[in-house]
């Protein structure tokens, strides 16, 4: 994310900056402080996966997200010999995070880049939070689902592509299907060949779809004291802070059909929260370098006040961190009950499954 | 000053030293909310403001109350080398490494006083070598390689290069040595000579002072 | 017909040692909730870089947790280098490596992905300290190395361990690397320092407890960690790092990342208390 280039006068980062403060704040796009942009879905593209999912953001970015799953036999601990025979339930415990592979591929960025492995990292971070992920992988004591998840961004990296990767992994986890299990207890697998007889990895109906769902990552940035929501590029050149915040819905014991009546009822757990680094801090200020304290031989001379003090409409790259109750303030508006997670996981529930 | 006893001899990043309105920042400091925050670990030194009232003039012309009677606040580490970089207006010493037709690339290694720990390359293009006649610079006849330039920042220039000028008396070459390898001595606004074969050499050379 | 003229291997098979489980009862925590480990830091340890520091975390008496031990050095300001594009700014480069032999699990020379996200989110925890623009055109890499991580051998067998190790790391990388940068005399808005802090399962079903300084081997299980970077006197978060699952409740994710900045208040003064003795020897 730091190597990505702002090309942004100081002129026009003060200009943002300031219809960002605003109250209500003014978006260079039009859009309302927690509107998305419109995206377009679609599900199951790819047939040589489990599942798959692309969206199109209106800006013009396009990512794909393809599911593909293996089986591996488990690794035993190396304490295997205890004698007492572990129940399921307590074997399916002792699943791991790293049945899941997760790859980012940005084009134009080398795929061990620190911000590629950084937004890898986060996404797998928000599936494996809960621990409920790398459960459903479990098959028997012997073998598990292998999962693999390769993330493609399929246009140039216009915005920072958080939220565009996060809710196309989100779409193609609902979408993936893994074949019917025919065998039991701790044989060796056998599955229907049939795919229609194929689950669902988070099944649609029935009592299974209690538990959590996939998650989504929101990106969110504080300018001024306002909180935005999915920021274009040019918000974020001039956020003071940007937060990538991951929530997932958790499903309770509740009579089928119900969600649709009460769809304001979600329950939304918070997964993960991460900082991240705000491209504000490298851009140009508008006044020009008066003074250096740092070359201490004439420095003393030159006094810097005019160069730390802030000057009404000139642009200053932020400096420090942020306060705590912004932070708060951004976490509540993201988990916030009818709030914008909750309209943007009604948009994908929207998306046809195929 | 009557509000030094308050100060803490020593800082750390992040301390307080005291609000704006007594103190000026200098080196080491920055403004945070009104107060002068050490920016730097190391030992704080005040510095009384620098005005020699004498005696009292008698009042003949309006003059704006000047803000120059602050005490200036550093923060530095004594007796540790700490790095500095170039900066516009800075009289700095450079080598000349190479020569191009329209400028040529140095490196700076003192700045002000201060020997760099890094070097940081220059250029001095022929525009900038000379403030009259400007359009007959040759740098052929103004540096050579291996010589030591006294030259002033002009600008921080582009990616690679610090932008300096030699245009006035004082900047200039300072210390030259001659084709057979020998020290040479400035014999004329333009021209080096080296005292044991007696050849002259052009130069941009500086005014010793 | 045996071979007799290459060196064989032994003619039956071979198994990987498989060491005697010490079968220590999985050890608590000792401290009170709101404890931290003690923690020694020293600055200036390695004469060729402009700045470095060298933080150890001490183990506990009867714990499995062998302390952490970390070093930092910082290079720069320096000349970028000539491909780089022109900076207005100080660029900062982070570097975050675990030594082959710090944890259970031998590391490679080359860094992994968890180094590399270690390594950004330092990153976004130094930057938003440093006074970047007065130092412009020039670079500094900060390089951090663990020499010892949070692991014992027995225990980190137990998986998911690692992941909430890294936290603890990350926190101990902040300070270090604070500490190392004040050293090296690089303008910084504050002494920025880590702190941790775990939602952990009480004892006996009871409800959950919130622990500063969490050792993960001390406990059963870890259901959410948040690590900060805190600037104790503007009282200000460059970077905060939560993952775990929490419930809707809105007050739990609060209180944690409060605790989190309670516990890198406490590794500041530690910090503070070893750089003033620093500043005033140098």
């Amino acid at each position: 994310m730091a190597s990505q280039q702002i090309l942004f006068s100081p002129a026009e980062l003060a200009y943002l900056h300031r219809s960002l403060s605003l109250k209500p704040p003014i978006r260079p796009d039009g859009r309302a402080p927690t509107q998305f942009r419109p995206l377009t879905a679609e599900t199951g593209i790819l047939p040589g996966t489990n599942g798959s999912a692309r969206v199109h953001f209106s800006d013009g970015t396009e990512a794909i997200v393809g599911v593909k799953a293996e089986i591996e036999k488990t690794i035993e601990a190396p304490r295997a010999e205890e004698s007492k025979p572990e129940s399921n339930e307590a074997a399916s415990e002792r699943t791991r995070g790293d049945w899941l592979e997760l790859a980012v591929e940005i084009p134009g960025q080398r795929d061990d880049e620190a911000s590629t492995v950084f937004l890898s990292e986060m996404l797998r971070e928000a599936l494996l939070a809960d621990k409920e992920f790398a459960k459903k992988l479990f098959i028997n004591r012997r073998f598990h689902w292998r999962l693999y998840l390769d993330v493609l961004l399929i246009s140039p990296p216009l915005s920072y592509p958080l939220p565009l990767l996060s809710l196309t992994t989100h779409l193609a986890l609902l979408a993936t299907r893994l074949p019917r299990l025919k065998s039991e207890g701790d044989e060796d697998p056998m599955f229907d060949d049939d795919w229609e007889a194929s689950t669902f990895l988070y099944p649609q109906e029935g009592t299974a779809t209690n538990g959590s769902r996939p998650p989504i990552t929101l990106l969110v940035v504080a300018i001024g004291d306002n909180v935005i929501f999915d920021p274009a590029k040019e918000e974020l050149a001039v956020a003071e802070t940007a937060l990538a915040v991951s929530v997932a819905e958790v499903r309770r014991a509740q009579k089928a059909g119900d969600m649709e009546v009460d769809s304001k009822g979600r329950e939304l757990s918070l997964l993960s929260i991460r900082t991240i680094d705000p491209p504000s801090r490298l851009t140009p200020p508008g006044v020009p370098h008066t003074s250096n304290t740092g070359s201490s031989a004439f420095a003393p001379t030159k006094l810097q006040k005019a160069g730390d003090q802030e000057t009404e409409g000139v642009w200053k790259a932020p400096l420090g961190g942020t306060k705590f109750g912004v932070l708060d303030g951004i976490i509540q508006a993201v988990l916030e009950k009818g709030g914008v997670a909750d309209e943007v996981l009604d948009g994908l529930e929207g998306v046809e499954l195929s | 000053m009557a509000a030094v006893d308050d100060i803490p001899s020593t800082a750390l990043p992040g301390k307080v030293l005291g609000p704006t309105s007594r103190f000026a920042p200098g080196a080491g400091t920055h403004i945070f909310e009104g107060n002068v925050v050490s920016s730097l670990m190391g030992r704080v030194t005040i510095i009384p403001p620098a005005k020699a009232p004498g005696p009292a003039k008698r009042l003949n012309k309006i003059t704006a109350p000047t803000v120059e009677e602050l005490a200036t606040i550093t923060v530095s580490r004594h007796g540790s080398k700490h790095e500095i970089l170039p900066d516009v207006d800075n009289i700095v010493l450079a080598r000349v490494v190479r020569l191009m037709p329209r400028q040529a690339i140095v490196v700076i290694q003192q700045v002000g006083e201060t020997v760099l720990q890094t070097e940081w390359q220059g250029v001095i293009r022929v525009q900038d070598v000379r403030a009259t006649e400007k359009d007959k610079v040759k740098i052929y006849e103004s540096f050579k390689p291996g010589d030591i330039v006294r030259a002033q920042v002009i600008s921080l220039g582009d990616q690679a290069n610090y932008y300096l000028s030699t245009a006035s008396n004082e900047l200039g070459v300072i210390m030259a040595i001659s084709e057979a390898g020998n020290d040479m001595v400035p014999v004329s606004w333009k021209e080096y000579k080296d005292a044991e074969t007696g050849i002259s050499e052009p130069r941009k050379v500086a005014k010793p002072s | 017909m045996a071979d007799r003229r290459r060196v064989n291997g032994p003619g039956g098979i071979t198994v990987p040692p498989i060491y005697e489980a010490e079968d220590l009862p999985l050890p608590d925590r000792s401290r009170q909730p709101n404890g931290i480990r003690a923690q020694y830091l020293k600055t200036g340890v390695t004469p060729s870089a402009s700045g470095s520091a060298y933080l150890e975390i001490e183990p506990q008496n009867g714990s499995v947790s062998k302390g952490m031990k970390l070093t930092c050095t910082v290079h720069g300001p320096r000349s970028l280098p000539r491909s780089a594009p022109f900076s207005p700014h100080m660029v900062l480069s982070t570097h975050v490596k675990f030594a082959p032999f710090a944890t259970r699990q031998r590391r490679g020379y080359l860094r992994d992905s968890s180094e590399r996200d270690l390594s950004t989110h330092l990153e976004t925890a130094l930057r938003g300290a440093l006074i970047a623009d007065r130092w412009p055109k020039s670079g500094v890499d900060v390089i951090v190395t663990i020499i010892e991580g949070d692991q014992a051998r027995q225990v980190a067998v137990e998986q998911g361990i690692e992941e909430w190790d890294m936290m603890n790391v990350l926190g101990g990388c902040i300070t270090v690397a604070a500490a190392a940068l004040a050293d090296a005399g690089i303008d910084c808005v504050d002494t920025v320092s880590g702190g941790v802090a775990a939602l952990v399962p009480g004892k006996d079903g009871e409800e959950p407890v919130m622990v500063l300084d969490p050792v993960p081997s001390e406990h059963e299980e870890i259901l959410a960690a948040c690590c900060v970077a805190y600037l104790p006197s503007r009282d200000e978060i460059t970077n905060l790092w939560l993952k775990g699952s929490l419930s809707s409740d809105a007050n739990l994710q609060r209180m944690l990342i409060a605790r989190a900045v309670h516990a890198s208040k406490g590794s500041s003064q530690a910090v503070a208390a070893s750089l003033t003795e620093a500043a005033l020897a140098g």
